[in-house]
């Protein structure tokens, strides 16, 4: 979708041209826009004018039947449903797209408000195959419940010459959703929602009438990483899940309210469990967040859940075979090597998706050992005060802050495929506000359009040196936002790309009219990180390559940073984690531990926000919670850790940090001019060959990125139909 | 003055179940007992049971004094009638030798207390 009609720019050009109103010159206020009596079943109702009928209903508490309209979509008024009579009117008026009038007198529940209704629900079911037994919808389907409603009890379709109910093509978009195109009752949610939200024009109509037809046309996969959302989003059984098919029945699943741990984004997730399985993943409504929508891998990478998993300790023998063994025999394994080796050469590595619970008992357990030597896969430079301050790596502005700002400078960074629901949030500023993005890094398609200023680091250089155009127009912005993506500071030039980033930022901070106004913002990708940083883990395993440790506790950690040969000797690592990944292979004691959806667990996202997921389904085999497998090993090891409850762990976390005692709140993060003052080491400002660019370029590298992904088969079909659609003349080249 | 129906509500007097005071409750329970404590010897005989009559006895006084916190009337009167259904099933053979060798819990394996203990049981 192309970006809606600036208003703001047009209302700055009248100011500009003295074209305003004369109410505004004078000394006065502006008066408050009056308010709109309208009359809802004669109950009188004041709303903003230019709401709609349906908004109006809504704030009288009537609820309007609807297939088409929905609240964070374009207004389309093609299905008929929310017919509603108004006095002195001819006709029924499409409640959701006919404003308010003063006075309008509306009725929702007259005779010919029922009779519209009920002629409305029956075309639409003439066209509609009553497959209800055999469709995933069923049970949470609108069209079920407006029919048994609102519509008529018999049906007067006859098929009287015999030539069968309308019938369409089914359409193959993708090996996560299944299409039947038959149920389409034309609604254009899903048409609406890529080219709006999603910002991929595949989907559309093609015909009229009986005709029309939703699809892509010619037939292409539909590449976004936000397409599982047109599933919630149909109103019928029309778009469904494909790995979810004829697996389960709403009503027979129990629904668990949990956080996200595939990206730093932390979206709010409902896990639906029966049978102590995990049938699939839906979005929960957070508007700070995710607002209702989820990406693909949030929602699709729960069948890794149950491949690769570790469901028993092992110890490798002699011979170098990992053997499968008890809880027991694993425990004293590890305390003979502890015992054999100094204390403060033992180490720790926490992982992509290492909980709150898991990486206070593993730090106080190394600490307690006599060692100090804990730190996270993903690094980040410790140049000037480090991570001593939680302004310098977490997003300051708020995921949903973003919508207030007016420029956006992505460094290095690939939100699409890096914080997908972050992307999302700049897409629909940038559609609905003026929002003016530049990139730094890879040409990648972000779904909007951007100026992009190639990837090298002498750009990057001019704009801290004020010498660049960005830099005027960072200075001149409202509220610009400078987002740095993780991914840039893997590389052993980040200082320098750090240190700049901040000086830019420091500039345009400076600025800026807004005091309150921050303006560096880090987008992480684990959802670890954010978390392990508060606690006072150090950033990357550097720190494990120049200490040569001797022996290494792997807590989920899988990317693979630390390699056997960074470890001194031959004592051993020890792996706790929920799949046998990269990790699991290099170790020598190997112990099964619970995935985000089997524990109770606080996760910190890249806003700094904590939440806690709770426990759908329980860990398979002997795998247990991980906090607790740390806590049992502490006292193997002679160092036993006070907390014998989840409630003892997390009263430790609050001691550690009064963020973590309030979940579900980002806390607003202060003393970023101080952090800014704090130079310890100031480089001399040389220039880096190296580009400054994102890993994940292109969509089929979102889809498999940690060991609950890449463990996950309908992942992997994802990479499998992005590679065949590069094949297909149709598709869209990605790469802007 | 009418006393408040809430009041009226509090002091009424409950139905007795067999027993009318606490002295009635008292006797029907060594009544119990002392049956019991009688027919301990036919029970170890009758189903040649690996135990002296004088462990049965024990188990018996035992677990009369399990209860020995209740005080409601109506309570201790349902357990008398409990333990007479049991010592009639007992003393009828209706039981078998596991049965009654189940008052002893002998392959019962005590709940684990300690963290680590629970942690092998995988139990919270």
């Amino acid at each position: 979708m192309l970006r809606l009609w600036p208003v703001r720019q047009l209302s700055r050009i009248q100011n500009a041209l003295g074209l305003t109103q004369t109410a505004f010159k004078s000394s006065q206020p502006a008066p408050a826009p009056d308010l709109v009596e309208v009359f809802i079943d004669d109950k009188q109702v004041f709303v903003e004018p230019g709401t709609t009928v349906l908004q109006a209903c809504a704030t009288a508490g009537v609820e309007i039947p609807r297939f088409c309209y929905h609240d964070r979509l374009s207004i389309a008024g093609n299905c008929r449903m929310c017919l509603v009579e108004v006095e002195k009117s001819a006709k029924p008026i499409a409640s959701c797209a006919m404003p308010v009038m003063k006075g309008m007198k509306v009725k929702t529940d007259s005779p010919l408000t029922r009779k519209a209704r009920e002629g409305v629900m029956e075309f639409l079911l003439v066209n509609h195959p009553l497959d209800c037994p055999i469709c995933d919808q069923g049970g949470e389907c609108d069209l079920q419940d407006q029919s048994m409603a609102f519509g008529s009890d018999r049906s007067r379709f006859t098929d009287n010459a015999f030539t069968g109910k309308r019938a369409v093509e089914d359409k193959n978009i993708g090996p996560l959703i299944k299409t039947i195109m038959t149920r389409c009752i034309h609604c254009t949610r899903c048409i609406r929602f890529a080219s709006e939200v999603a910002g991929v024009d595949d989907l559309g109509t093609s015909g009229r009438g009986t005709e029309m037809q939703v699809g892509t046309y010619v037939e292409k996969m539909f590449k976004s990483e936000l397409s599982g959302n047109v599933i919630d989003l149909c109103p019928v059984g029309a778009l469904t899940s494909k790995p979810y098919a004829f697996t389960t029945r709403p009503w027979e699943t129990r629904r668990i309210e949990s956080i996200d741990v595939m990206d730093a984004v932390g979206s709010n997730i409902v896990v639906s469990m029966r049978t102590n399985e995990v049938m699939r993943i839906l979005p929960r409504l957070n508007e700070d967040i995710n607002e209702e929508w989820i990406s693909d891998k949030t929602r699709f990478a729960y069948d890794g859940l149950k491949r690769q998993r570790l469901t028993t300790p092992f110890v490798r023998n002699s011979k170098g075979d990992l053997i499968p063994t008890d809880w027991e025999t694993a425990f004293f394994d590890i305390a003979d090597r502890v015992k054999n080796i100094v204390p403060s050469s033992i180490a720790g590595i926490a992982g992509c998706h290492t909980d709150l619970e898991t990486l206070v008992c593993l730090k106080d357990m190394v600490n307690r050992l006599g060692s100090e030597l804990l730190c996270t896969e993903e690094s980040f430079p410790m140049i000037n005060s480090g991570t001593d301050f939680r302004s310098n790596y977490v997003m300051n502005t708020t995921i949903a802050g973003i919508e207030e700002s007016d420029l956006v400078f992505l460094v290095g960074t690939n939100p699409r495929l890096e914080g997908s629901l972050v992307n999302a949030r700049i897409r629909k500023s940038w559609v609905h506000n003026e929002m003016c993005v530049f990139a730094l890094g890879a040409p990648v398609d972000l779904s909007y359009d951007y100026q992009y200023l190639g990837d090298s680091f002498s750009v990057l250089k001019d704009i801290a040196d004020g010498t660049h155009v960005l830099a005027k127009a960072l200075a001149e912005a409202e509220k610009p936002m400078i987002i740095l993506g993780s991914d840039a500071l893997q590389k052993s030039d980040s200082n320098l790309i750090l240190d700049t980033v901040r000086s830019i930022a420091k500039n345009a901070k400076k600025a800026s009219k807004h005091p309150d106004w921050k303006v560096f913002n880090v987008l992480h990708r684990n959802a670890s990180q954010v978390g392990a940083l508060d606690m006072g883990y150090q950033p990357g395993v550097d720190i494990l390559k120049c200490n040569k440790p001797n022996l290494v506790f792997l807590v989920g950690a899988d990317a693979g940073k630390l390699t056997e040969d960074d470890i001194l000797g031959n004592s051993g690592v020890i792996y706790i984690g929920s799949h046998g990944d990269a990790g699991a292979q290099m170790a020598d004691v190997v112990l099964p531990g619970a995935a985000y959806t089997e524990k109770d667990a606080m996760y910190v996202n890249t806003e700094g926000r904590a939440q806690i997921g709770r426990q759908a389904v329980s860990p398979p085999g002997m795998a247990r919670h991980d906090w607790k497998i740390i806590r049992a090993l502490s006292e193997i090891l002679g160092v036993t850790l006070p907390y014998d409850k989840l409630s003892d762990v997390r009263s430790r976390l609050a001691e550690i940090s009064p963020t973590f005692d309030r979940p579900g709140r980002a806390e607003e993060t202060g003393f970023e001019d101080i952090s800014d003052n704090v130079v310890i080491d100031k480089m001399a400002v040389k220039g880096t060959e190296a580009p400054v660019a994102p890993v994940l370029l292109k969509l089929r590298d979102f889809y498999m990125t940690d060991p609950i992904s890449r463990a996950s088969p309908t992942m992997a079909k994802c990479v499998q139909a992005y590679d065949e659609s590069e094949k297909n003349p149709y598709s869209r080249p990605e790469a802007s | 003055m009418a006393t408040p129906r809430i009041v009226q509500q509090g002091v009424k007097q409950v139905k007795p179940l067999m027993s009318v005071d606490r002295t009635e409750a008292r006797r029907r329970v060594l009544n119990l007992y002392k049956a019991w404590y009688r027919q301990i010897p036919y029970v170890v005989k009758d189903f040649y049971l690996p135990i002296t009559v004088k462990m049965g006895r024990d188990k018996v006084r035992e677990l009369f004094l399990k209860n020995k916190h209740v005080t409601d009337i109506r309570n201790i009167d349902m357990l008398v009638i409990k333990g007479q259904m049991d010592l009639v099933e007992t003393a009828n053979i209706w039981k078998q030798r596991n049965h009654v060798m189940m008052f002893f819990k002998d392959t019962v394996n005590p709940k684990p207390t300690d963290f680590l203990s629970k942690f092998y049981e995988g139990q919270e």
